[in-house]
């Protein structure tokens, strides 16, 4: 028995527009390149004085994070302020809502406070999704990374790191260095990056942290840094996490920086006007060199800057998508 | 009822179309009914004989048999860590006592092989099967090694006790929540790579050949298993398998959009592993089983990862069996892997034809059967066919010439 299944159906409303931002996979061309838009129209007003756009006037933004993250919270923060949105911050650790309260309870109890958009972090892949799907339709959800699966405003955030800094994203060749098995960040990226018309997307690493299914999602597998990084324009680095080694899926991190850590010498392989990009936090000197972190190709600091404007996007988009389903709705 | 007489039935494989049931046992075909009996016209509806469930959960055995008895089951082996659990002579009377209370398909209990499951001790097990157990199981928890799996198969060959393994290399599926594959990648699901079972199964294999001792796999879910178990079989090991039902019907690709219906152990695998399931139906070398699990809806619905595993099947086995009619697979397969197999593997008999025990289920295959949430019997209504209709439709189930389903 067949079972067709397509994430738009969740993520878009009947006209096609965004309402949650949940995956970059399947998204078009052209919402893709509408997010890109949008937020390259906020950073002009992030450039200003006086940085707030009415968009969210009056609505309530909830920051739900089962997982710490201190970065990609406040960019959210940051962003909803900017949109003029009321902003709720609430970290719960996955401990809190095992102890009898379960993550239904929690999320329509929010519902229930008139919340109209989740931001959501969750240590299991397909959380976002089973939130939008089943919990509460009628409230925004943007996905702020769901275990391995997807962090989609990541992912769009280096796109227009790419668009601004390469012009466009059509025809580069892109290298995703690290823990790609474990890694929301590399497999968004790879559907945009796909979607967007890049000529070659190319996944390298050893075999512990590069599946050989990624080739199913269209990137090109690579075991070593000669052939994976040869006249790359991107060079996206990824974090390493501690816990690799004790998983027995690397010996070291000496090891893991002499074969895989981004050095001038190997940055050298790429094309001479190769960008180094990286989601941060970053390892200096198990994944990345300090000296290629900090130079010239870096656009390390860029992309933390593109996130609130990226982020501005996303959630206006998916408000006004809301909004039109509901007025929709309404008039039938 | 001691006699029950069921006329104008069109019974498979034969020409007769009556039954005469008496104290259990089918006294004859194409007889009249004798006076004073009940009789039931079951106006051109297919007979045959009552399915034979090699493996379900059962939370609350009364439900749950008469769940059975719904889907066309006339006994259901019960797996260890039903409620209560199958650990001592006493918990088996009492599972005894609760089927035949319900009235419903027949409970047949599996002990537990090692004591609490633990996977280290020897369960008592030949009290167990003493008082009444038909075989042992240690439900998907490990044993602990290689030396007590020998042992255990060692003691179980000396008193003649059938064993019910699952195989999983608990080190390979750590943590997985799926088949490895590119579906599982895509969604960034841990995976359980096909190894984790063929390792464990080949494990099972070599000491079941050591041992001599009589094994039945419970639930593979491999291509490359159906092709060690037909090696070993060859190799006049006493040994047999059994797929889930759902592995013959669905694969990985049910998982995209993390629907936690399709979250089960084992896990749904690939259209190809899927094709050699199916073929080894059709050779007549797998039993199916029901893998019957039920859930509250509150169960199912968390993340992907946290949602319990496992799909109500009970209420709806033998119409989702005749799915695999869409297969190639024919009604004759079909029952050889549900009751013949069964049969074999648990010492029972079978079929319809004189002195047989009345193990008999009237199946109308042109009508639908709603599915909606009043309509299981079962605790959990966690199945993929829930708010669907699926063709075909038990109208009357016998078990041990006794009616222990009967559509109203």
């Amino acid at each position: 028995m067949q079972i067709q299944y397509d994430p738009n159906q969740v993520q878009l409303t009947k006209d096609g527009r965004l309402k949650h931002f949940l995956t970059t996979e399947g998204l078009s061309k052209e919402l893709l390149t509408e997010i890109l838009d949008t937020a390259d129209s906020f950073i002009s007003t992030q450039e200003r004085a006086v940085k707030k756009v009415p968009l969210l006037r009056g609505k309530t933004v909830v920051n739900l994070f089962f997982e710490n993250s201190t970065r990609t919270r406040s960019t959210f923060e940051l962003a909803a302020k900017r949109l003029s949105a009321d902003i709720l911050n609430l970290d719960i650790a996955r401990s809190a809502t095992s102890k009898g309260e379960t993550l239904m309870d929690t999320l329509w109890n929010l519902e229930a406070m008139y919340s109209d958009m989740f931001v959501v972090r969750h240590a299991h892949s397909g959380a976002a999704h089973f939130i939008a799907e089943q919990v509460t339709p009628g409230v925004a959800i943007i996905n702020a990374g769901d275990g391995r699966h997807a962090h989609p405003t990541q992912a769009m955030l280096d796109m227009l790191t790419i668009r601004r800094h390469k012009g466009q994203i059509e025809g580069q060749t892109v290298a995703i260095v690290g823990d790609i098995l474990h890694s929301r960040v590399a497999r968004s990226q790879i559907h945009a990056l796909k979607t967007l018309g890049a000529k070659e997307v190319r996944v390298v690493g050893p075999a512990t942290l590069v599946p050989k299914e990624m080739a199913d999602m269209g990137a090109k597998v690579h075991y070593h840094m000669e052939t994976g990084l040869k006249d790359a324009d991107v060079v996206i680095m990824l974090r390493l996490q501690k816990e690799r080694m004790s998983d027995a899926l690397l010996p070291s991190e000496g090891e893991y920086f002499k074969l895989y850590g981004l050095t001038e010498e190997k940055l050298a392989l790429a094309k001479p006007d190769a960008i180094v990009m990286h989601p941060g936090p970053i390892n200096r000197g198990v994944e990345i060199d300090s000296a290629v972190a900090d130079g010239q190709q870096s656009v390390i600091l860029n992309q933390v800057s593109y996130g609130i404007a990226v982020r501005m996007a996303v959630m206006s988009m998916a408000m006004s998508g809301q909004q039109s389903e509901r007025e929709q709705e309404a008039s039938v | 009822m001691t006699s029950l007489h069921i006329s104008n039935c069109r019974i498979h494989n034969s020409d007769a179309t009556s039954v005469s049931i008496e104290n259990g046992v089918i006294t004859a075909l194409d007889s009249e009914a004798p006076a004073s009996t009940d009789t039931i016209n079951a106006k051109g509806a297919l007979l045959l004989p009552g399915l034979i469930d090699l493996y379900s959960k059962a939370n609350n055995i009364s439900s749950e048999a008469k769940a059975a008895a719904h889907g066309g089951i006339s006994m259901m082996c019960t797996s260890p860590d039903s409620k209560p659990m199958a650990e001592a002579p006493a918990d088996i009377k009492s599972i005894l006592s609760a089927s035949e209370k319900a009235g419903a398909a027949q409970v047949l209990p599996l002990g537990t092989l090692t004591s609490e499951l633990k996977g280290e001790q020897l369960a008592n097990m030949h009290g167990l099967i003493e008082a009444g157990c038909v075989a042992l199981s240690n439900g998907r928890a490990p044993i602990k090694n290689s030396l007590v799996m020998r042992r255990l198969m060692e003691y179980a060959a000396t008193h003649n006790i059938t064993v019910f393994l699952t195989p999983q290399d608990q080190a390979l599926a750590a943590n997985g929540l799926m088949h490895e594959g590119p579906t599982a990648t895509r969604l960034g699901l841990a995976g359980i790579p096909e190894t984790a079972e063929t390792i464990a199964l080949s494990q099972q294999i070599l000491l079941a050949e050591l041992t001599g001792c009589k094994v039945h796999i419970s639930h593979i879910s491999c291509a490359r298993s159906v092709d060690m178990i037909r090696d070993a079989k060859q190799r006049e090991i006493n040994i047999s398998a059994d797929a889930a039902i759902a592995n013959l019907l669905y694969t990985d690709q049910a998982v995209n959009g993390y629907n936690s219906c399709y979250f089960v152990e084992p896990p749904l695998r690939s259209e190809q592993d899927r094709q050699a399931l199916l073929a080894g139906v059709k050779e007549g070398l797998l039993a199916i089983s029901s893998n019957h699990k039920a859930h509250e809806q509150a169960d199912k619905k968390a993340t992907f990862a946290d949602a319990e595993t496992g799909m109500s099947i009970l209420d709806t086995f033998l119409p989702m069996l005749m799915l695999l009619q869409d297969e190639g697979i024919t009604v004759t397969e079909l029952l050889n892997a549900v009751t013949a197999l069964p049969a074999q593997i648990l010492n029972l008999e079978t079929g319809i034809a004189i002195g047989k025990p009345a193990n008999l289920v009237l199946f109308n295959s042109e009508d639908n059967q709603s599915c909606s949430e009043p309509d299981f019997l079962s605790c959990g209504s966690n199945s993929p066919v829930l708010n669907q209709s699926i063709r075909g439709k038990v109208l009357l189930t016998v078990s041990n010439g006794t009616i222990a389903y009967q559509q109203d």
